[in-house]
């Protein structure tokens, strides 16, 4: 394999992994994107070592090597720091509040149970209306979770930053090696 | 004296052409095994092509 082919994999697989998440985020469903991102590294990991024309060196080998230890050790002080508060978080805070389902009265409900409406027969006294739809019922919004629950999914926010922060910082320290071991130096033999 | 071009050096010790400007412009210090290729290359010893010294 061409080294540009793999670019041109890794483009594709960059893709699927941005539609995986969208997905994982729109269904809620948070092993879909951590399934297939370690699927797609596995497939690029495989991909890389099947490079014909690849060209790493020792000079590179030490760019990369450098690089991502100086990654490490900025990044790991703040993954750390940033654990600890999230510890102190989950240590303080009360326990996870639950939300109980109403017991309410009404239509589609009998002994404080709510029966299935499905596609059965309608009872003299059921109707296909949902609970909380006729008078009397709570509203939807009793059923959002409160502030503490809200906060609490804010932490992946917190943990896309330091994603995106691990990214920059090697990508920063990449530049700064390459540069300081001559990877962009001409000279009259340059083309 | 060679005629020589980095790019056939290079190809020859297997390295990029950048790791032998690198090495020419005192940007990179080779490794033990690079630097006794490139001595072997040339047909001399070690030190009549590098010379120790300490980096500041």
């Amino acid at each position: 394999m061409k080294q540009n082919t793999f670019y041109i994999l890794a483009g594709i697989v960059g893709l699927i992994e941005v539609g995986a998440f969208w997905l994982s985020v729109q269904y809620l469903t948070p092993l879909l994107i951590s399934v297939v991102f370690i699927a797609g590294i596995v497939l690029l990991y495989g991909a890389w070592r099947m490079i014909t024309d690849r060209q790493v060196d020792e000079r590179a080998s030490l760019i990369n090597q450098k690089a991502g230890m100086a990654t490490f050790m900025v990044f790991w002080v703040i993954f750390f720091a940033t654990s600890l508060g999230s510890a102190v978080i989950g240590l303080g805070a009360p326990p996870l509040p639950h939300f109980p389902r109403p017991r309410v009265q009404g239509p589609g409900v009998t002994n404080n149970t709510i029966r299935p409406l499905g596609n059965g027969p309608v009872l003299p006294n059921e109707s296909r209306a949902l609970p909380g739809d006729g008078p009397g019922m709570p509203d939807a919004a009793f059923l959002v979770p409160d502030d503490g629950l809200v906060r609490l999914g804010h932490f992946g926010y917190l943990q896309l930053a330091l994603l995106f922060l691990m990214f920059f910082l090697y990508v920063g320290f990449r530049l700064y090696y390459a540069r300081k071991y001559g990877e962009w130096e001409t000279d009259e033999e340059q083309n | 004296m060679h005629d020589l071009t980095q790019e056939a050096l290079a190809n020859e010790l297997g390295v990029t052409r950048q790791t032998i400007l690198a090495i020419e412009k005192g940007k990179y210090d080779p490794s033990l095994e690079l630097a006794f290729k490139i001595a072997r290359y040339f047909g001399v010893s070690i030190n009549e092509v590098f010379i120790y010294g300490e980096t500041p």
